[in-house]
């Protein structure tokens, strides 16, 4: 258990050097895209570098905290039906976010209202392509969705919609199930543990802890294709419950 | 139709299409709260209770005012008891 005073001095540390991290890695990764979006003036390749630029900042961002905090990234999975995939991730943390960093692949996430307000972050989101679930309509957004699959983007849900207060899951919305049946796409469960006190909801204090982040079997078009997006649905909320329970336990 | 067969069959929709336990489908149950399903899971619903029952349902303003699986059998009841006055 950590004293009140090293918590204030661990969060002095982590803050300080998010703040000068951001503010010289953010111009530089923007310098770089501007460059050789100049360089090379394709739209797609803009937008990727873009991904790829979020990506980056939130390596550097996690890597921060440490030794406080450490991040364990357990992938065992061979033999993965090939990508883009629908990743389907719970959420306990603002960090949640952060984290998806670690992931190898092309990715745009799926966020609600508030991320395309943080300043120059909210920039880069609409940049690279992230949808907000609730500015569009569902036709649209089940549109624009399927173009980024079908352009090789894996797309990272966070169907609990928010964060949870406890460490039980939330039930899930729909949405990225329906998506799944309609582009036959994999279904890759993205169990994080650990990062519900980094920082917890409803406060910035981070406190040290180890996050893991274990990327789970994805799931075929061929073994849910005759499932209703409700009972899909469930299906993966049932085996992310199982997998947390086994990794908490 | 009897009301019990409604009854059977809408539930059989429920567990075989929504993967919903049994011990859930109790009359009371309100669709939305008590079985989680969305204002788009209902088309779904609609589409599996339509081959279930070989019978068409129309986005009617009695279709939006169910809330429980009892307004549900109810709803059924009367659709089955129209086509069979309209068969007969």
């Amino acid at each position: 258990m950590i004293s009140r005073f090293n918590l204030y001095l661990l969060n002095l540390y982590f803050y300080t050097l998010f703040v000068l991290l951001s503010a010289t890695v953010i111009p530089i990764l923007t310098v770089y895209v501007v460059c050789l979006g100049l360089l090379i003036p394709s739209r797609r390749r803009t937008m990727k570098r873009f991904r790829r630029a979020i990506s980056w900042y939130g390596r550097v961002i996690i890597a921060c905290p440490y030794p406080f905090i450490k991040l364990r990234y357990e992938n065992a999975v061979k033999n993965d039906p090939e990508g883009p995939y629908i990743i389907i991730c719970n959420h306990r943390s603002a960090s949640d976010a952060y984290l998806m960093g670690i992931l190898p692949h092309e990715l745009v996430q799926i966020v609600n209202i508030w991320p395309f307000r943080i300043p120059v972050l909210g920039i880069y989101a609409k940049l690279a392509g992230y949808l907000n679930i609730r500015m569009i309509p569902t036709e649209e957004f089940m549109q624009s969705a399927s173009e980024l699959l079908k352009d090789g983007v894996s797309i990272i849900f966070f169907p609990e919609g928010t964060r949870s207060t406890t460490n039980k899951m939330g039930s899930f919305h729909g949405s990225a199930f329906r998506l799944a049946l309609e582009t036959k796409a994999a279904i890759v469960p993205l169990c994080i543990s650990g990062s519900e006190n980094i920082p917890p909801k409803g406060s910035p204090l981070l406190r040290p802890g180890i996050i893991t982040i274990r990327r789970m079997p994805a799931i075929a078009w061929s073994e849910y294709k005759d499932l209703t997006a409700f009972a899909l649905k469930n299906r993966v909320w049932k085996i992310m419950d199982h997998e947390l329970s086994v990794m908490e336990s | 139709m009897t009301e019990q067969e409604v009854i059977d069959k809408t539930n059989k929709v429920f567990e075989e299409s929504f993967e919903i336990e049994k011990e859930r489908l109790v009359p009371e149950a309100n669709i939305f709260v008590d079985l989680g399903l969305d204002s788009l899971d209902i088309v779904d619903l609609i589409v599996a209770l339509q081959s279930s029952f070989g019978v068409k349902i129309r986005n009617e303003e009695k279709v939006r005012d169910i809330r429980t699986l009892q307004d549900l059998y109810q709803f059924i009841s009367s659709i089955k008891n129209d086509d069979g006055v309209k068969n007969g």
